[in-house]
């Protein structure tokens, strides 16, 4: 799946295809695809209990520390909260109603959660429905506490005038202007890993008496003991009982189901499941079962506690879960199949909840329900071994065997990967949906330690959201961070500080009519004047926000399971911790549109002078109306992606000042503050506000993805492709961060033995390349018919038949239906 | 030996003679004096990376311009002219409203305008000047062929060597025929010879023994196409007899017992599509120790190209081999390697 397709398009392409599955009546199977066709096709709903019981606790706690309020709000959802065990189900743990469901955050958007909360089932994209008494409590008792208190509010407030004009429109600071843009506003937390495994081991019990113990030790005469590591202690006693009382309320709603049930089968399993609920996640897990449902306890007891920015990770699960599974196997308690039900149990639970988006720009962000809450596979130990497991190919063949995009999967990929690994990852990615996704040991590991991190804590990073890594007791950075429009930089140099879209407000700098430039130094000048304001302001919005969120945030249960947060008594949204690497980032958007178009405007307009200014600026503000051809002619100019040293040179060049920025002004902020090409789905509304660009982009559609080509720009094969994002780099800088890139495949590329063979060497060459993140689309029937009808998208689409290959949109209708028709054959 | 001339072969639509210089094959006199490997220069019509179906690994292709025989079904009509030409795709044209600047450039007056108001070519006026391809916006106007050094063809193939090293793959040559442009061939052969790249060649065999030998020298793996293993219907289809094509391979395999050689023959309805004229090269493959055998599936790809060039298309009407054809005919041909396996 990639990180830029919406899930639910994925879905529904599965479904056109009738890609029927033979995996259905399978053993390990069978339970997950009834759950899953009862619920998939259900409309989310939206759930209010979370708010209620959240709002209804922090209106009797005010005055108290902001932890320990966290704690007793988190503590009474517990204790409030409708609990539900699902037919079927083998593990129980739900933040809301059965089905498909979003719950509320109204720390984050209760002041205008009753004006949204209409619109909700009127969006084109992820609409829900909402119950009318629910409604109700919404309007009269969760959002008017909120107003005057939610952090964005404080945060418009705090930002200079000129840091607001870049990222909201003046007279409404709850639309973003998609220029410098914060994301901070819009969840609790960066994308985050919780360290799993503390609770399979020593459970709540364990972190509650060491909160105890600590709470014994403080010094009784120390402030700082009194007013802040007390409360924080305390919360962390609250909270460890809450998440105790909630899973005892399943266990004795099983308890309770088990008396009443007729099939001895299901009256069995509710059983196991009073028991296993009454055990964990207090106790220690002492088997396969107990720490399956003792992190989906976890994993959803986080996502009442906060909304993490692409919803929580669900870190080495073939690491942490690997000594229960062996232990069990070898006892000949469990089989593979039972394994894989239990794995797939949870997957179909992740696919109910739906990470509910009300703000506007939340939404935009997110397009179609999205979610990452990956699950990472492979990789190495702590102590530098290979790390490939039974419980490795297990995940992998449930994703192959499972057809639901739920979790999102990610496989790490080190030099010494075993063969057999990089196989099944390959055959695994030839399915076609394009799990998992990649990322790169040898780019991590090095770039880590020489941000501080030790080896074994290093060699032992989750995958996080959407092509992030976190060290889950050494990361400490919680704060989202902005995300910069690139192209609208390179607009505001064409226009001398101001946009298209937003008319005569001087938004940017002045920075000249580039009409009266002579050479192209002048425009590059311009652009990265440009350029280096808006990250300017976004280091202002940063150094606001961190300030800020301590004041709004607290993630108590989180902050239980951190060793650092222990260790010092604090809340993990506490902007320093002592012994703590501060990993964020500021994000580049429409790094291969801008590149395209530097590169034309550098040829064209002062190198062969075959374009004069005048005219491009005149054929950019009409979107190329009656100007096709220059159109055309700036389209089949060099362009980044290819490897060509023409415009990856400037692609370098963009990369480098942007890290010259950071590796200044980071250390004022305590944190690497670094680049990043991620950009979810937000390259679709940033590409709303730029208008037509000098690489023959049309106006108000979408930019460039990622480190990714323009859409249909790389026309030389992916080997091109890997070459260029690695030409752009500046590998002697450490103030880079996560790069995401996309590749596109024909089946008929990676078809049998032999294209995964290939498939893996190029897997390995990536590797080679100190590339950061990959995935692979492997595209299919529906693909080719979407080339059919908009072949501008996809110039590039190479189909191959032996010894011969063209692009697919050179190709006549009869042959494309030809070629679609075998394409049909060769679908995965 | 004499080169394969022009003459014999069927007619077809005339081709201008070249403006390229064809001094550096190695069967003309060698009259001019010999130029180092990396300086030669000859003319190819595309270098393609990513190749994965061509020979062991990831490997680059370049495809070289100028063949010696004319294929009905070729896939390649651009190949097959040793001579830069212009190319036309209306599809990419933008039409005379919104762009006419090659109207206004070609000297010939062969660019009119059509019905559905893109332009039309006709090739019978145009003489290859290209001055129109020049001028193309959007690349509807485009030229097959260009002149590399062997130098700059090897440094583009050299960009993917990580790519090399991880796959085993390497570079491809094919074309057109590759040896038809023998000394420029030749040099890229042992050029990347020398610079330790994997080296395979496409070749249809219809070439000087002479040629084909020094070849063999440089390459890890050939493969070898043979369309028909009767002479008459050989030269009925692509214009030549194939007395040479079939001696050559079998001097190819006793020169070079440790080169891997792959022998091929494109499926083509009408032509070779039955038991009889499989079974017939099968047993001729049999002869040749360690070579293996595929067939490849006729099909209609390559059609568009010949309007691009001014061209109809010598198979219109031929439909794809009926399902499950292919299959039949492969284990008609595995039926005979393992038949002669046994009986040596």
């Amino acid at each position: 799946m990639s990180c830029c397709l919406s899930p639910q398009e994925q879905m529904l392409q599965n479904q056109i295809e009738g890609r029927e599955n033979k995996h259905r009546s399978e053993a390990g199977h069978v339970r997950a695809f009834k759950i899953l066709d009862r619920v998939q096709t259900l409309t989310p709903k939206v759930d209010v209990e979370r708010g209620k019981y959240f709002t209804e606790s922090m209106r009797q706690t005010e005055g108290q520390a902001l932890v320990l309020r966290w704690a007793k709000a988190m503590k009474n959802v517990a204790e409030k909260i409708s609990v539900y065990i699902d037919d079927d189900q083998l593990l129980v743990g739900r933040a809301g109603s059965q089905g498909r469901y979003g719950i509320l955050y109204p720390e984050l958007d209760g002041d205008f959660l009753d004006l949204a909360i209409q619109e909700l089932d009127k969006r084109e994209v992820s609409p829900f429905v909402i119950d009318p008494s629910d409604a109700k409590v919404i309007m009269e008792e969760i959002a008017p506490y909120w107003k005057g208190k939610t952090f964005h509010e404080d945060l418009a407030v705090a930002l200079p005038e000129d840091t607001l004009k870049l990222t909201y429109y003046p007279d409404n600071v709850l639309l973003s202007r998609f220029i410098v843009n914060e994301t901070a506003s819009f969840r609790s937390s960066l994308q985050w890993v919780l360290d799993f495994e503390k609770v399979l081991k020593r459970g709540f019990k364990g972190l509650k008496e060491e909160a105890q113990e600590k709470l014994a030790a403080l010094d009784p005469y120390s402030p700082v003991g009194n007013c802040e590591k007390r409360p924080f202690l305390e919360a962390v006693v609250t909270v460890c009982d809450a998440v105790t009382i909630w899973a005892n309320r399943h266990a004795a709603l099983a308890a309770e189901m088990a008396a009443k049930e007729t099939d001895p089968v299901r009256k069995q399993e509710l059983a196991r499941i009073a028991e296993t609920c009454a055990w964990v996640p207090e106790n220690p897990a002492r088997n396969f079962y107990e720490a399956m449902q003792s992190q989906w306890f976890v994993q959803m007891f986080s996502r009442i506690e906060q909304k993490t920015g692409t919803i929580i990770s669900n870190g080495r699960m073939d690491q942490y879960m690997y000594p229960f599974y062996k232990a069990d196997i070898e006892a000949g308690v469990l089989t593979e199949d039972e394994a894989i039900e239990l794995f797939e149990c949870m997957w179909v639970g992740m696919a109910q909840f739906i990470d509910l988006y009300i703000s506007p720009t939340g939404g935009a962000f997110n397009e179609g329900y999205a979610h990452w809450e990956a699950v990472t596979v492979g990789g190495q130990t702590r102590d530098g071994r290979d790390a490939t497991n039974d419980l490795t190919y297990l995940l992998l063949r449930s994703k192959r065997e499972f057809p639901l995009h739920y979790p999102d999967l990610a496989a790490r990929i080190h030099a010494r990967a075993p063969k057999r690994y990089l196989w099944e990852v390959a055959e695994t990615i030839k399915e076609g949906s394009g799990f998992p996704k990649l990322i790169n040991d040898e780019e991590i590991i090095p770039l880590h330690l020489s941000k501080g991190a030790t080896f074994e804590e290093i060699n032992d990073y989750a995958v996080s959201g959407c092509a992030e890594i976190r060290m889950p007791n050494r990361d400490t950075y919680t704060s989202c961070c902005a995300y910069i429009n690139y192209a609208a930089a390179l607009e505001m140099a064409l226009y001398n500080g101001r946009m298209l879209k937003y008319g005569d407000e001087l938004i940017g700098l002045e920075t000249g009519d580039p009409m009266k430039f002579t050479d192209w130094e002048q425009f590059w000048n311009a652009y990265l004047a440009q350029q280096l304001n808006f990250i300017k302001h976004a280091f202002i919005q940063q150094h606001n926000i961190i300030r800020l969120r301590a004041e709004h945030f607290a993630m108590p249960m989180g902050s239980a399971m951190h060793d650092l947060c222990m260790k010092n008594c604090v809340d993990i949204h506490t902007p320093q911790i002592e012994g703590g690497i501060n990993l964020g980032y500021f994000e580049c958007i429409g790094y291969g549109t801008v590149i395209d178009s530097l590169a034309a405007i550098k040829k064209l307009v002062f190198e062969e002078k075959k374009v004069g200014m005048g005219e491009l600026i005149e054929a950019l503000r009409t979107n190329f109306e009656g100007k096709e051809d220059l159109r055309a002619l700036l389209r089949n100019s060099p362009c980044y992606g290819n490897n060509d040293s023409y415009p990856d040179t400037i692609a370098h060049a963009i990369d480098k000042a942007s890290l010259e920025f950071t590796k200044k002004y980071s250390q004022e902020l305590g944190v690497h503050l670094d680049l990043r090409y991620v950009p979810f789905t937000s390259h679709v509304p940033f590409g709303r506000v730029v208008s037509a660009t000098p690489n023959g982009r049309l106006a108000w559609t979408a930019l460039s993805d990622g480190s990714s080509a323009s859409h249909g720009a790389d026309i030389n094969g992916p080997t091109a492709i890997l070459l260029s994002n690695y030409a752009s780099k500046n590998y002697d800088y450490r103030e880079r961060a996560a790069r995401l890139l996309n590749v596109k495949f024909t089946p008929h590329c990676v078809e049998g033995d032999e294209g995964t063979a290939k498939l893996v060497s190029f897997i390995k060459t990536w590797c080679d390349l100190k590339l950061w993140h990959i995935q692979f689309n492997i595209i299919n029937k529906e693909t080719l018919l979407a080339a059919q009808r908009e072949p501008d998208k996809y110039r590039n689409l190479i189909v191959r038949i032996a010894g011969y290959s063209a692009y697919f949109c050179d190709l006549s209708k009869d042959l494309q239906d030809d070629l679609i028709a075998r394409t049909g054959h060769d679908t995965m | 030996m004499a080169p394969a001339a022009p003459q014999a072969f069927r007619p077809r639509p005339a081709v201008a003679a070249g403006a390229f210089d064809t001094r550096n094959r190695l069967h003309k006199e060698k009259t001019l004096p010999t130029l180092p490997d990396t300086k030669q220069k000859g003319l190819v019509f595309n270098i393609q990376k990513y190749s994965v179906h061509d020979g062991p690994g990831i490997r680059t292709i370049i495809f070289l311009k100028g063949c010696s025989l004319r294929c009905d079904w070729c896939s390649n009509p651009e190949s097959q002219a040793l001579h830069r030409q212009l190319a036309y795709n209306p599809q990419k044209c933008l039409g005379v409203d919104a762009c006419k600047r090659c109207l206004d450039v070609c000297p010939h007056k062969a660019i009119s305008v059509g019905e559905d108001r893109k332009v039309v070519v006709d090739f019978t006026r145009c003489d290859n000047c290209l001055q129109c391809a020049e001028a193309c916006p959007a690349d509807a106007l485009n030229v097959y062929g260009y002149e590399v050094s062997v130098e700059q063809a090897l440094a583009r193939v050299e960009e993917d060597d990580i790519f090399y090293s991880r796959s085993g793959g390497g570079l491809t040559l094919s074309g057109g025929e590759p040896l038809y442009q023998s000394e420029f061939a030749l040099a890229l052969l042992r050029e990347a010879r020398k610079r330790r790249i994997n080296t395979c060649i496409e070749t249809c065999g219809n070439v000087p023994w002479e040629v084909l030998k020094e070849a063999g020298r440089y390459l890890d793996s050939v493969f070898y196409d043979v369309k028909s293993a009767d002479s008459a219907r050989h030269a009925r289809v692509t214009g030549t007899g194939n007395e040479r094509i079939l001696e050559n391979l079998r001097k190819l395999r006793e020169a070079y017992p440790g080169l891997a050689i792959t022998v091929r023959t494109p499926v083509i309805p009408g032509v070779n599509d039955d038991e009889a004229s499989i079974g017939a090269i099968a047993d001729f493959v049999c002869t040749l120790p360690g070579a293996t055998y595929e067939l490849l599936a006729y099909h209609r790809m390559g059609t568009p190209k010949y309007g691009y060039i001014g061209r109809t298309y010598p198979l219109e009407g031929v439909g794809n081999l009926p399902e499950g054809r292919i299959e039949e005919l492969r284990a008609v041909a595995k039926a005979r390697a393992e038949c002669c396996q046994a009986a040596n």
